[in-house]
């Protein structure tokens, strides 16, 4: 228990000096949209789910907010090219966007 | 494909356009692929061109019904239909309770043809939608096994999948049935997952979602893809394939593929309350876990990660396990679904569900039935799955799993020998393809002139093409044995091809409203007497007129008759089946008594006696009856209908309550026609033990030429002088036990059903009229 | 006092509704030179049809030469007219046209227009044909399976004419010796279905006597409610003719239970029934189909005669009394029979109504010709007045700027009404060229897409080879 504590201050500065900006942008928007997924959630707990589409369209979109953003993390990342071989960042940006519209679209159609 | 490619461009002269060995591959699949799809299709015209170009079956009158609704009303109108004209008097509220997306794909057909001025009949487009898409399938059959194995692989896949029996059964002209798209939009959702897994792209995943959406909207089996691909994926983690790319391409379709999966009605919340989907999002969890724990590792590899991140992974599962256990013990997630249960123990539904266990395509399936689905499949597929699981990697782990999922629930019930169909082709293509690989290794002049002998022999087409690809490597067997092999293969697949086309001809197309017979002298007679009597009960009874026959004509009379029917094969509700048994398996007065409280103007019921069908009424009797005692057990017992020695017989002999029953009298109401002894019932060999007989409560309204199909009128009170019931009376006793159709059951019911057990059983073909009435 | 005002109003009204009337249709007067020398009349009631021949012998008693006749429908049976037609002693047509007599409000009158007058003391010899459906009535209303369908026919003893009658004689035609009752005005004589009425002498204009029969007449009594004709003309060589047809037993309604026991036990059950009747089409007919909303009705049988194409069309049951059923019937014909042409100027020449079943009563007929893409300058002549729609579009393969298509509309049609209409329009030839075009375009674009796309495609990748 005590590595685990002892890990956690080491782990964040690895994390600083390793980290490009650019990715550091991604985590910015994904912490972002995982509060936003949190207080939505919270929301949920304490008001009700009354319109249950509604809410499980807000809640999904975040999530998939989420899921999304790590995608492009990952696939951006330079330390993963061999896993992503044949897509450039350029790619996965214009993937991520194009996942974005078709997200977009549903839930704009879902939350009633 | 790189072989095949480079190995046909040896073979050509290198000259001029044929530079281009990507062409040149191309123009041979595309060819073979086009060949595919016409064999495809011309093997499904049986029907059209023996009869007609009409809808078959039951299922398929209601989504043309339905279809047609939606081409004259609009797509929102369709959506909000509600139809009173069926399950009077409650009505159904059909653009929420079916899967649109096959409406909607013949609709929108419909509508392009129509912009372009091509005023096809939505009926003709109905009738050849399965066929076209049977070619779509073949071409998502090739993708996906060229993305497991090779281009060659999948010309073969294609090809079997084109005119294999086990799906033509269900994507014959005519045959307009959710089916007959779903397959193709399995094939085609399983190959954009492969090819998401193998590039982890999100483009290719959302790709995965949208055509899984498709699927969603066509077909209650879209829950087979929904447990098939999280359970590849944690096999994958069990295995230690983890990889970012599986991360990417799972998350990305799981979220997508929920919300889009919610927004057709019929599913509705489903994907988040009930227990078949819950193994997705159980996964999904699982691999944000262990995607949070490598991320973790990733920034500090030493020390004690190794450890922690699978201690962390089995927790998370444990603890995703538990929850969902949890939630489905405090009723926020809904257990399975009887129809579920049915699938992992097949005694569930004869205990439990009367009305699945009396349709005969939810019964095991037999040994004989895979044989005759999958001809010589049925023997090779192994050897592709072997071999796929000998050069294991992620896309081949999922077709192993495809596998053998779907050969369990092929054998659990006959008509999931759809789901196994598809694989059996993609994995008995691999081991064709590996087989001519290694007999034709050496045979250095697969000559192009043959190209031209393919034209006649569609189905062989793959395979001569499949000289093309040949290996660099070293000879392993004889001349001898390889020409041996080589002929041996082709008689093979001959006759694999001369079978897939019997059985379609002789076994899966047969419309089943229209019946041929044989005379002696070979001369064919078509009996017509469906269309004859909904045609008659369209045209002279009152618009709104109320028919009450059992579940199975519920669609046609809709769809032929136009008229309101009581029970349709949607079987949505149990208790209203089993007051319309109820109503049959009593004595006139009680049944009569039904029939005011239900305001019944009319009685249909199927008699095959006079000609010999066996498919009739008093044949599926017995399954009314225990039906009706499920929920009536006060009122019906089955031991009344069978003899002392329990037999169940219609002679003399039979059970005064049997003689006594509605359906009894009404079939063998003034029938005298039949065989030498005039009254003779052809289908069940006996005399009828009750005859002469009169009604009181009923009136023959119409009978058909050759007796099929029997509509009586029921009389209205002052007609007998009886003492008129009180419209507060008039109430339904239905207890709210409504058997709620789920997704599980994978469409809709039909109704070839099992026939009951009969004293004499005559052998008969369904459908097939034995003897010739005079 | 109220009422009374009302009431001058309402008779101002007719009077001036009928004086429009009489200002737009043809006003005659009854020449009172003319007297009918003698008529033969034959009554026809053996079918569902009341088919009335007359041979009437006018005679001109006047000084002035007379060059026209009138003839006269009593109001009762005038609703009920559907064809009337007049033939002079060389069985030619002769022109008939409708009109009003002012003091006879009741009644329709036609005019028939001889072709050469008739000099002072001649008499000329007429034969005037008329059909009046409905006039048939069962009685009663509604028989059982097994019984025989009884009609009842109201009409007038004597031949209704504005004119006076020296002598008349009547036959009625009924084909069958079972009847009930009928009416005894001496001289009358029965014998052999037939039933002969006087001859009569000195019957002053428009009398009218009752005369009643009530006798069985199981002859098919079935009614087209609704026939819709659709000629589709292609200057590929073919017309397309589709008709579509609802069909009801206008007889005595089937009263009780129908048993097919009773039916299939012996041939003369259900005496009143239509199994089966014949549609006689063209002899060029081809490719015919026989069909309704559930598919095609497998029971009919196609005979090829000298003359024509003879159907036997047997509907999917049976039909009763009040049962009702409808079909569509279609068929190709090669265009060079109907179709003539000199240079762009085309002329259409064809039936506006074709045969369906013999003594056919057909409720409302609705013609529609499609043309093809381009036709202009229309001009339509119909053989009888009918009521034109408006002209509206139809799209079908290949089509850009719809077809013309012309509809029109008569009701109470009979087999006489068989007849041509004519149709002319103008249609530059060179635009049979525009479909082939469009398809060879259509294609020609494709492939100039896929050329494109697979030029398209490939620059799409060399970007990411590029940056590798």
């Amino acid at each position: 228990m005590s590595s685990l504590t002892s890990v956690i201050p080491k782990l964040y500065q690895e994390y600083t000096t390793k980290t490009s900006k650019k990715l550091k942008i991604i985590d910015a928007y994904l912490l972002y949209v995982f509060l936003t997924a949190v207080i939505q959630f919270v929301y949920c707990c304490l008001v009700g789910t009354f319109p249950f589409n509604s809410f499980l369209s807000g809640f999904i979109s975040t999530v998939s907010c989420f899921v999304l953003g790590v995608c492009l993390r990952l696939q951006v990342n330079p330390e993963n090219k061999n896993e992503f071989q044949g897509l450039s960042a350029e790619r996965g940006f214009a993937d991520f966007i194009f996942a974005h519209l078709v997200l977009h679209i549903v839930v704009i159609n879902f939350i009633g | 494909m790189p072989s095949a490619a480079t190995e046909n461009k040896a073979n050509v002269p290198k000259k001029g356009i044929f530079n281009n060995t990507t062409g040149f591959s191309t123009l041979i699949t595309v060819t073979v692929l086009s060949l595919a799809w016409l064999a495809g299709f011309a093997s499904r015209l049986f029907a059209v061109i023996r009869f007609e170009s009409i809808i078959h079956e039951f299922d398929p009158w209601f989504n043309y019904r339905s279809t047609a609704y939606m081409v004259q009303h609009g797509f929102y109108n369709f959506l909000n239909w509600f139809d009173e004209r069926a399950w009077y008097p409650l009505g159904r509220i059909v653009g929420g309770t079916v899967y649109p997306g096959l409406m909607i794909t013949s609709g929108t057909i419909h509508w392009i043809l129509h912009t372009l001025n091509i005023p096809i009949h939505i009926r003709d487009i109905c009738v050849f939608l399965a066929p076209v898409f049977s070619g779509l399938t073949a071409i998502a059959t090739y993708l996906l096994t060229s993305e497991l194995w090779s281009r060659g692989a999948g010309l073969f896949a294609a090809c079997f999948i084109a005119i294999i029996p086990g799906y033509s059964s269900r994507s014959v002209a005519g045959s307009y049935d959710n089916e007959g798209i779903a397959i193709f939009a399995l094939q085609f959702t399983y190959y954009l997952w492969l090819k998401s897994i193998k590039s982890g792209s999100i483009f290719w995943s959302i790709c995965t979602a949208l055509s899984y959406f498709y699927m969603v909207s066509a077909w209650g089996g879209y829950v087979f893809i929904i447990n098939l691909i999280p359970l590849h994926v944690f096999v994958l983690l069990i295995m230690g394939r983890f990889s970012q790319r599986l991360f990417v391409s799972y998350s990305v379709f799981y979220i997508v593929g929920l919300l889009l999966s919610m927004q057709i009605p019929f599913v509705g919340f489903q994907p988040i309350r009930t227990s078949e989907h819950m193994a997705a999002s159980g996964v999904f969890a699982l691999l944000m876990a262990i995607g949070a724990l490598k991320y973790l590792h990733s920034l500090n590899p030493k020390g004690q990660w190794k450890q922690l991140l699978i201690l962390g992974g089995l927790v998370a599962a444990v603890t995703v396990f538990l929850a969902v256990v949890l939630l489905t013990y405090m009723g926020i997630i809904a257990p399975w679904s009887g129809r579920f249960y049915s699938l992992w123990d097949t005694g569930y539904a004869k205990i439990h569900i009367p009305i699945i266990a009396s349709v005969s395509e939810h019964q095991p399936t037999t040994w004989s039935s895979f044989f005759f689905d999958l001809h010589v499949l049925v023997c090779t597929f192994p050897v592709g799955l072997w071999y796929c699981i000998k050069n294991v990697n992620d896309e081949r782990v999922f077709v192993a799993l495809y596998a053998l999922s779907a050969v369990y629930f092929a054998g659990v019930m006959v008509r999931l020998m759809l789901t196994l169909t598809p694989v059996v082709c993609v994995l008995a293509g691999i081991a064709f393809s590996i087989l001519l690989d290694l007999v034709l290794r050496e045979d250095e002049t697969p000559a192009p002139t043959q190209e031209s002998d393919d034209k006649n022999l569609y189905d062989k087409a793959g395979k001569l093409k499949k000289r093309t690809p040949e290996p660099v490597g070293e000879t392993g067997l004889g001349m001898n044995v390889r020409s041996g092999t080589l002929i041996a293969f082709m008689i093979l697949l001959m006759l694999f091809s001369v079978h897939c086309t019997w059985a379609t001809s002789n076994a899966y197309s047969s419309p089943s409203i229209v019946l041929a017979s044989y005379g002696n002298d070979g001369s064919r007679k078509i009996l017509d007497d469906f269309r004859e009597a909904y045609g008659w009960l369209s045209q002279n009874t009152a618009e709104d007129a109320r028919v009450m026959s059992w579940w199975d004509y519920g669609y046609q009379i809709a769809g032929m008759g136009n008229r309101t029917t009581l029970v349709d094969n949607n079987t949505w509700n149990n208790s209203h089946i089993a007051l319309v048994g109820k109503a049959m398996a009593s004595n006139e007065t009680a049944a009569y008594n039904i029939m005011t409280m239900l305001d019944v103007d009319y009685v249909l019921v199927i008699f095959g006696g006079a000609i010999g069908y066996s498919g009739d009424d008093i044949n599926k009797f017995i399954w009314m009856v225990r039906i009706a005692e499920g929920e009536h057990p006060k009122d019906i017992h089955e031991a009344d209908y069978f003899t002392e020695r329990g037999e169940y017989r219609i002679d003399s002999e039979a059970s005064k309550t049997m003689l006594n029953s509605l359906m009894y009298k009404l079939s063998y109401y003034r029938y005298d026609s039949g065989g030498s002894p005039p009254g003779f019932d052809r289908t069940r060999g006996a005399l009828p033990g009750l005859r002469g007989f009169k009604l009181t409560y009923l009136e023959e309204a119409y009978t058909t030429e050759h007796w099929l199909v029997r509509i009586y009128r029921v009389k209205k009170p002052d007609e007998f002088n009886r003492p008129r019931l009180p419209l507060a009376k008039r109430t339904i006793q239905t207890s709210n036990v409504m058997s709620k159709k789920l997704a599980v059951d994978i469409g809709h019911m039909t109704s070839k059903r099992r026939k009951g057990a009969l004293k004499n059983k005559p052998i008969l073909v369904k459908g097939k009229k034995v003897t010739k009435l005079d | 006092m109220l009422p009374a005002m009302a009431k001058i109003q309402f008779f101002a009204f007719i009077l001036l509704y009928v004086a429009s009337n009489c200002i737009s249709v043809n006003v005659d007067n009854i020449s009172s030179d003319v007297r009918i020398k003698n008529v033969d009349r034959s009554i026809d009631i053996s079918s569902q049809l009341v088919k009335i021949s007359s041979k009437i012998t006018f005679e001109n008693a006047g000084k002035v030469p007379v060059k026209q006749f009138l003839l006269a429908v009593e109001g009762a049976a005038k609703n009920n007219l559907a064809f009337i037609g007049a033939r002079d002693s060389n069985n030619k047509d002769l022109r008939l046209v409708e009109t009003t007599v002012k003091g006879h409000d009741n009644v329709k009158f036609y005019r028939v227009e001889l072709k050469e007058p008739v000099n002072a003391a001649a008499s000329v010899v007429i034969t005037s044909d008329a059909v009046f459906s409905k006039a048939l009535l069962p009685h009663p209303t509604a028989i059982t399976q097994q019984e025989d369908q009884l009609v009842k026919y109201n009409s007038n003893l004597y031949f209704y004419t504005p004119y006076k009658v020296l002598t008349q004689k009547t036959t009625v035609v009924l084909n069958t010796k079972s009847v009930e009752s009928f009416t005894k005005v001496k001289p009358f004589s029965q014998q052999d279905g037939n039933i002969n009425y006087g001859p009569y002498s000195n019957i002053e204009p428009f009398t009218e006597k009752e005369l009643s029969l009530h006798y069985k007449n199981n002859s098919p009594f079935l009614t087209v409610t609704r026939l819709e004709r659709l000629i589709e003309v292609s200057h590929w060589g073919n017309i397309a003719i589709e008709e579509i047809i609802e069909i009801e037993h206008s007889g005595a309604k089937l009263k009780g239970p129908f048993s097919r026991y009773d039916y299939q036990q012996d041939h003369h059950s259900g005496p009143a029934s239509v199994r089966s009747y014949k549609t006689l089409l063209p002899a060029s007919a081809s490719d015919v189909y026989y069909r309704d909303t559930n598919g095609n009705i497998s029971t009919s049988n196609m005979k090829v005669k000298k003359d024509s194409v003879e159907l036997d069309l047997r509907p999917r049951y049976p039909l009763f009394g009040g049962w009702r059923s409808h079909y569509t019937l279609g068929y190709n014909v090669p265009s060079y029979e109907y179709l003539y042409h000199s240079g762009n100027e085309y002329l259409l020449k064809m039936r506006a109504v074709d045969h369906v079943f013999d003594d056919m009563q057909i409720d409302e007929l609705v013609t529609k010709i499609i043309l093809p893409e381009g036709s202009t300058n229309i001009k339509i002549n119909f053989p009888f007045a009918v009521t034109r729609l408006p002209d509206s579009l139809h799209y079908t393969y290949l089509d850009t700027k719809g077809r013309p298509v012309i509809t029109f509309k008569k009701s109470n049609v009979v087999e006489n009404h068989i007849q041509d209409f004519q149709l002319r329009y103008t249609f530059p030839r060179i635009l049979m060229l525009q479909e082939p075009l469009l398809v060879v375009g259509f294609l020609y674009a494709l492939f100039l897409c896929v050329i494109v796309y697979v030029r398209l495609d490939f620059s799409i990748h060399k970007p990411e080879h590029l940056k590798e």
